[in-house]
């Protein structure tokens, strides 16, 4: 019997494949080192299938000590580099599984790193040979159905294109991060013997930049006044606003006048035009797509968005999720789909409408990838209970998949032109003529339908309020999470699989902070040291031109060597003048090190001398952290106890009943808390009461005499 | 001797009253005092009392008026000409 290893990328998805490929769909489980792998038949071959745990493999520099420039690199098991990771077992496990396999097939996800996942098992677990034997299978979905037209269908070599720019920008990601972040830690430890971990890298350093200059922007922002009129009519009993036909009006004087021209008087309808307006179904999801529109209606962040879409694909629920594609093929069997999802009682009206309609096309949108079709549902419904996130993620696909099928929304809007004493007022009323997609959407729509009354030209219409109101320009938003990745998918810099992880860096290294995000006094010092010293990092032209060059791999038209060793060079000249101003640039970080150390530390003013900071200390001999004014040497003892375990966060606000200042703890696996630090505080007194008892881990606050 | 912003410390250029990012704050300041000067008709003093209370203020503007007005006009951070 002919023994066959199939890679796949996860345990799950294992599970799944081996299940499609067992002739009697009841494969056998075993492990290896604890490592979970399956045995299926079909005919005389026999599939051993398992799974890695993400990447088995990962870059290294070759020698050499902890220092920069660094270019010898390797590919070792991940487990060597990072003690914790938790892969040794998968190398071993696939070492002997691999023992006298004729036949190999790469069964990761279809795309570079899935590509690349499989290739480094073969090639360094599995040797060179195992290439030659390996084949390729192609899916998006992890249905049964997919996976056995996937077997049935595989490339008869590996996707090499793929592989090869997956390896390429590996390296040259590995490159530009070990090299350039050792130089910013090493600045530091160089000039003041401080160790911090500091980090940039290639999409890291533009996408730093962006937010720094819309931070600017924020912080030197002044508002310019402007007034708006305010005005209501009241029509059979109901109200309805008028809007000034013009909408911000410079002075106040000119305002003014506006009302005084206006009091008193009654409007008359002059004109009446409604038009009616085809709204088009929207395009099924893009990882993109799916990530915003998951942050702006349910504010779950990219990561999150990305996690729970995962899940789903892993339960075969919806299509393969990191793809760039806003369309449906052809091959899709958007029937079946609809069949398998009649099943589940709440769609069961909409897919029989769109069953019912004589062809099924589904609006396509402009973006492209030639990997994966769009996200959209696999007709599987849950097996097992969803979390809530997993649930509203499959509801959003399911429904945004259904829009996609329908027709266009006719809406009609109408506009009233009233006179009031020479002055143009307007009265808008919107409805929707045919909900068209908007039937299976709308649960995810924020629209207000405004109805107005019959109104005839010549008609008289009271004024009921009129004012004007001085208002202020505001500032540019700063980013949030969704905003940024959009951010950086227009100006093409990272890729839908490490756009979310480098947002999380910023997060992790310090350098942003907040859910709007907001530059952190070390995020500044980063971008000014390096826009001063080395500001080829924070390009955008340097980081996209490597992207495209992947690109041109993919599609066999660069080679993967040449794009590294260019990357590499591009890199040289940076690190040299790096090096030749190491001190200058550890010294100015060191200082905003300190100084954001500094903040972090600061937890707002004391209340009881009002001169001093209640800052957060560690008692030298117990190591016990407690908050107390940085007066204490000129005589302030004001003291408080605080939770010894998880982060604390200064909120910059101070409680408005004792005035002690406010803090946010984060404490693993619980949701923060905001509370104000003063344990006596008397706003707490009651809640004490009725708890009954105290909480044990927050003592009284006490002087420290 | 390293010549520091009085508002943040940070490092200034030897020709200029403050930190780049505090000056960048003062001329956005300086440009748009016409503007609420003919919209409100207000002084210079009075524009800076109510742009450092508005809460569409920029952090750096705000440090900006706040100091211009503690240190009565701050040396070399002069009022706009009118125009």
């Amino acid at each position: 019997m002919g023994k066959v290893l199939v890679i796949c990328e996860k345990p799950t998805a294992a599970e799944r494949i081996a299940e499609a490929l067992d002739e009697r769909g009841k494969p056998r489980a075993f492990r290896e080192m604890a490592v979970p792998y399956f045995v299926a038949r079909l005919g005389k071959l026999e599939f051993t299938v398992v799974s890695a745990l993400g990447h088995l493999f990962t870059l290294t520099q070759s020698r050499g000590s902890w220092t920069y420039p660094v270019f010898d690199i390797q590919w070792v098991p991940a487990y060597t580099v990072n003690k914790e990771s938790r892969t040794k077992n998968f190398v071993e496990a696939i070492g002997k599984l691999s023992s006298g396999a004729e036949e190999y097939i790469s069964a990761c996800d279809y795309d570079v790193e899935g590509s690349l996942i499989a290739y480094t098992i073969l090639r360094y677990i599995c040797g060179e040979e195992s290439l030659k034997r390996a084949r390729r299978m192609k899916f998006s979905t992890l249905t049964k159905r997919d996976l056995q037209k996937a077997y049935e269908e595989k490339m008869p070599t590996l996707d090499f294109s793929m592989i090869y720019a997956g390896k390429a920008r590996h390296e040259a990601d590995f490159l530009f991060g070990i090299n350039l972040s050792r130089a910013l830690t090493l600045s530091v430890k160089h000039a003041t013997g401080y160790y911090k971990t500091l980090s940039i890298g290639r999409v890291q350093g533009p996408t730093l930049n962006f937010i720094k200059e819309r931070e600017e922007e924020i912080r030197t922002f002044v508002p310019e006044p402007y007034w708006v009129i305010d005005a209501e009519t009241t029509i059979e009993g109901k109200k309805y606003p008028l809007e000034y036909s013009e909408l911000r009006i410079p002075t106040k004087s000119q305002a003014e006048d506006i009302v005084e021209g206006c009091r008193g008087a009654e409007g008359t309808v002059t004109e009446i035009n409604s038009k009616s307006l085809t709204q088009a179904p929207p395009a099924p999801f893009n990882l993109g797509d799916l990530q915003r529109e998951v942050y702006s209606l349910f504010r779950y962040s990219p990561r999150v968005a990305l996690n729970a879409a995962e899940q789903l694909y892993l339960g075969a629920l919806i299509s393969y999720p990191r793809t760039s594609s806003q369309r449906i093929p052809p091959s899709i069997d958007i029937k079946g789909i609809l069949n398998g999802l009649a099943q589940e009682p709440d769609y069961r009206g909409m897919t029989e409408k769109l069953l019912s309609r004589p062809s099924l096309r589904p609006l396509q949108g402009g973006k492209d990838d030639p990997a994966h079709p769009a996200i959209h549902p696999t007709g599987n419904l849950p097996e097992k209970k969803l979390t809530q996130v997993q649930l509203r993620l499959f509801d959003l696909v399911v429904r945004r998949f259904m829009a996609s099928l329908s027709d266009s929304a006719v809406l009609k809007s109408v506009r009233a032109d009233v006179n009031v004493n020479g002055h143009l007022f307007y009265i808008r009323g919107r409805q929707t003529e045919y909900p068209g997609w908007m039937e299976f959407y709308g649960l995810y729509l924020r629209r207000e339908e405004v109805v107005l009354p019959q109104m005839k030209v010549g008609q008289r219409i009271p004024v009921s309020k009129l004012e004007a109101v001085e208002k202020f320009t505001s500032a540019p938003p700063r980013f949030n999470p969704s905003s940024l990745l959009k951010l950086m998918e227009d100006a093409e810099i990272g890729t839908k699989a490490t756009r979310t992880e480098i947002i999380d860096t910023l997060f992790k290294r310090g350098y942003v902070a907040g859910e709007s995000i907001d530059m952190t006094d070390l995020g500044f010092a980063i971008v000014e040291t390096i826009g001063k010293y080395c500001p080829a990092i924070l390009s955008i032209e340097m980081t996209r031109d490597l992207e495209r060059d992947m690109e041109l791999i993919q599609l066999e038209q660069r080679g993967a060597d040449d794009v590294v060793a260019e990357a590499a060079a591009a890199l040289k000249p940076i690190l040299e003048e790096f090096k030749a101003k190491e001190k200058l640039i550890g010294v100015e970080l060191n200082a905003a090190l300190r100084e954001s150390q500094f903040k972090e530390n600061t937890l707002g003013p004391c209340p009881s001398c009002r001169t001093g900071v209640i800052r957060i200390v560690r008692n030298r001999s117990t190591g016990k952290r407690f908050a107390g004014c940085s007066n204490y040497a000129n005589g302030c003892r004001t003291s408080y106890p605080l939770p010894q375990a998880g982060k604390i966060e200064p909120t910059k606000r101070s409680c408005p009943v004792c005035g002690a200042p406010i803090i946010k703890a984060f404490i693993r696996g619980r949701r923060f808390m905001t509370f104000c630090i003063n344990f006596d505080c008397p706003s707490k007194k009651n809640r004490r009461e009725e708890r009954g008892a105290a909480v044990p881990h927050l003592q009284q606050a006490k002087s420290r005499e | 001797m390293e010549q520091q912003c009085p508002i943040c410390n940070r490092r200034r250029a030897e020709n200029e009253p403050l930190c780049a990012y505090h000056q960048r704050a003062y001329l956005n300041l300086r440009e748009k005092y016409d503007q609420w000067k003919t919209a409100l008709g207000v002084s210079w003093d009075e524009y800076l009392r109510e742009v450092a209370d508005n809460p569409n203020t920029g952090e750096w503007v705000r440090e900006v008026a706040q100091h211009i007005l503690q240190r009565e006009g701050a040396q070399g951070l002069s009022q706009p000409h009118s125009s």
